[in-house]
């Protein structure tokens, strides 16, 4: 789960990070009253909140919205509620949020600091040897992955304690590699130390300031932040899972979310219920190679109740991009005959208008086909994998 | 022969007493495992589908002799079930939950380095030798005893990798799935020493997946292998957009990005057999000799 911004920053806040005075907005007036609480006479900072890297860089799909990127520096007050205007109710795109964009529903208005320089510091998990590894690198811009693959060498990795002590040396090595002036360590300790803490008590997957800025007089400041928690330890941190923001996520997502399977849209025509991420990339890639692409993939995972299972699959026959739908399963956990059970269900209620073929494998396969095969919808059966794929791609053409 | 288990390995059943460990362990008995007995902390002295039950994994070692363990706990209790199984110092441990926390398996990852328990999993159906021994959820029907050694990242890609044996008329000597979640125990580089060193294995499939750099790691261990069996290697992932979200974001920052195709091509350098298509294995395996 991730949280926005003006969130994270308070978070990061109350472990000792130092933060530009800031604060929400959700209306242009609002806007307005924050700047001069923040700053008697600016500059400031209007701060698009949307879940999305690259905002500065991204663009607004509304023409009224202006030309300018979802990160705005004002230099005059009377320029904030206009500014605020445009960028409050519109679209936000960037590299990440795909074509799509995402709505911007609140601000975060900023006072804004001027720095000398900037660097990336980021805490994450390496899978291989099962560590925390924080990750610092001076930038110029903020294109910290292009750093990663081009130049690795510029970027210091320190593995970190899973007792989230950050030790003295490993603070001073931070501060020579960064080449910071020696009055910047009290608040360079603070920043690592906080960014850790945070990471170990709240069960983080990610933190990441990028940028941290170095002020004039050696302190140091975060200048955007990003937390990302761990889905399965939320169950701990009932305060952190009220920052969910549904408001970002689509009807179709949060349907399936509630349902705990995972589901995700591509810009295809074809519908596939699996149960599993592997088999689900394996079809994708199948279909790729007949110039087929995906419209979504449902993953029920390991469930082993009916009426969720008939949820998820109407999620997927609602979907309008949909042509055609493959429900490709090997039961191990997941038994066959409550997907087919599933599918009968869904097909009842919402209809089935388009081509459906289905595999089954594994645990009561043979129970499963006789339920689709006694029911009266057109559903094809298949053997393996690649036959319902050519089966579907084949029915799909046929009946365009 | 197979490795890891057989049919005379001695395993224990930790929460034996719940309804998805009674549904399995029925299974793997009539399968012809060799469960010796499980653990539900204040049900020591019960029966349980025949096996004498024990209060704690210490108890039914010293009881049983017992040197493997699968778990089918939820997961909130899997890191004290893991932790009590490496004290009681059990060779073998398979934990079948999904959704174990990110900071329960760093935690738990390192209690096992100073142990001698290697773990399988956890999000994973587990490890079934045909014929032999079932630890997991494996549905039985689609193994039999044979010489490809079977191990995949990705559960339900395990039971494709397996139907692609069968279609090339071959048996498993051995199946393992890694796991599905981000850290695991045991990864591809211990089983192909293992897979290696087995008689009976002639050939090995490998599945891959998105995310980390095992595969990576793996194809580096192979590549400088001085004899060598024959890896039929796969990797999912070709269709995904660049930059859609999947799997962990942390990946990007520790790694950089690491598509399929860079995955399937540090195989095909290593000298595996790759193939674009998982439909394709059987091809492959029918081609070997």
């Amino acid at each position: 789960m991730n949280i926005h911004e003006y969130q994270a920053k308070k978070i990061l806040s109350r472990y000792g990070v130092n933060i530009p005075k800031g604060g929400v907005a959700y209306t242009p007036e609002e806007a307005k009253r924050v700047a001069s609480k923040v700053s008697a006479r600016g500059p400031w900072m209007l701060k698009a909140q949307v879940q999305s890297g690259a905002r500065k860089k991204g663009y607004f799909l509304e023409k009224e919205a202006g030309k300018r990127g979802g990160i705005r520096l004002v230099k005059l007050k009377k320029e904030i509620t206009k500014q605020a205007e445009q960028m409050l109710g519109s679209t936000l795109v960037t590299v990440q949020t795909g074509p799509k964009g995402k709505p911007v529903s609140r601000l975060y208005v900023e006072a804004y600091n001027k720095v000398e320089r900037i660097f990336y510091a980021g805490i994450a998990v390496d899978r291989e040897s099962a560590t925390l590894t924080l990750l610092v690198a001076p930038i110029k811009q903020e294109e910290i992955t292009s750093l990663i693959i081009n130049s690795p060498h510029k970027i210091l990795r320190l593995p970190l304690s899973l007792n989230g002590r950050t030790s003295p040396s490993q603070i001073k090595e931070i501060l020579s590699f960064l080449k910071l002036p020696p009055q910047s360590a009290k608040s360079l300790k603070s920043l690592i130390r906080g960014m850790h803490k945070v990471f170990i008590e709240y069960d983080a997957t990610m933190v990441e300031i990028n940028p941290v800025g170095l002020l004039p007089s050696g302190d140091i400041i975060a200048l955007d932040a990003k937390i990302s928690f761990d889905d399965n330890a939320l169950y701990r941190h009932p305060d952190i899972r009220k920052l969910q923001d549904d408001y970002e996520t689509s009807e179709r997502e949060l349907k399936a979310m509630r349902s705990k399977f995972s589901y995700s849209e591509f810009d295809g025509s074809i519908g596939c219920i699996v149960n599993g991420d592997g088999i689900a990339l394996a079809a994708m890639d199948m279909l790729r190679k007949k110039g087929i692409g995906t419209a979504c993939f449902l993953n029920v995972k390991g469930g082993v109740d009916k009426d969720k299972i008939a949820s998820g699959i109407k999620i997927i026959l609602t979907n309008p991009r949909v042509e055609g739908v493959l429900i490709n399963i090997l039961g191990g956990f997941l038994r066959c005959n409550l997907i087919a059970e599933g599918i009968i269900l869904a097909a009842s209620e919402v209809g089935l208008n388009v081509p459906l073929v289905v595999r089954f494998e594994g645990t009561n396969k043979d129970e499963a086909k006789d339920i689709l095969q006694k029911s009266k919808f057109p559903i094809t059966l298949a053997e393996t994998m690649e036959d319902a794929i050519n089966l579907l791609v084949q029915a799909v053409e046929e009946s365009d | 022969m197979s490795i890891l288990v057989n049919k005379n390995t001695k395993v224990l059943c930790q929460g034996i007493t719940g309804t998805q460990a009674t549904f399995h362990i029925r299974r793997s008995l009539e399968y012809g495992t060799n469960v010796v007995g499980g653990i539900t902390p204040g049900k020591g002295g019960e029966l349980h589908l025949g096996l004498p039950v024990f209060n704690t994994v210490k108890d039914a070692v010293a009881e049983t002799g017992a040197t493997a363990s699968v778990m089918y706990v939820p997961a909130v209790h899997v890191k004290s079930a893991i932790k009590e199984a490496a004290e009681a110092e059990l060779e073998l441990v398979v934990c079948i939950a999904d959704s174990v926390p990110l900071r329960d398996m760093m935690e738990i990852k390192s209690i096992l380095r100073g142990s001698k328990t290697k773990l399988i999993g956890p999000n994973t159906p587990g490890i079934i030798t045909p014929g032999q021994a079932r630890l997991g959820i494996f549905p039985e029907n689609i193994h039999k005893p044979g010489r490809i050694g079977v191990v995949s990242r990705s559960s339900t890609l395990t039971y494709e990798a397996v139907l692609e044996t069968a279609r090339a008329g071959e048996g498993q000597s051995t199946v393992i799935g890694l796991g599905d979640d981000m850290l695991i125990g045991i990864d591809f580089v211990d089983v192909l020493e293992h897979f290696h060193k087995d008689k009976s294995t002639k050939a090995i499939v490998l599945i891959g997946q998105l995310g980390g750099t095992f595969e990576e790691t793996v194809a580096n261990y192979y590549k400088n292998l001085p004899k060598r069996k024959p890896v039929i290697a796969f990797v999912a992932g070709d269709a995904i957009p660049y930059g859609h979200k999947m799997g962990y974001a942390g990946d990007i920052i520790t790694h950089g990005h690491i598509t399929a195709q860079d995955k399937k091509d540090a195989f095909a350098e290593a000298g595996m057999i790759v193939v674009d298509n998982i439909n394709d294995i059987h091809l492959r395996l029918k081609e070997l000799e």
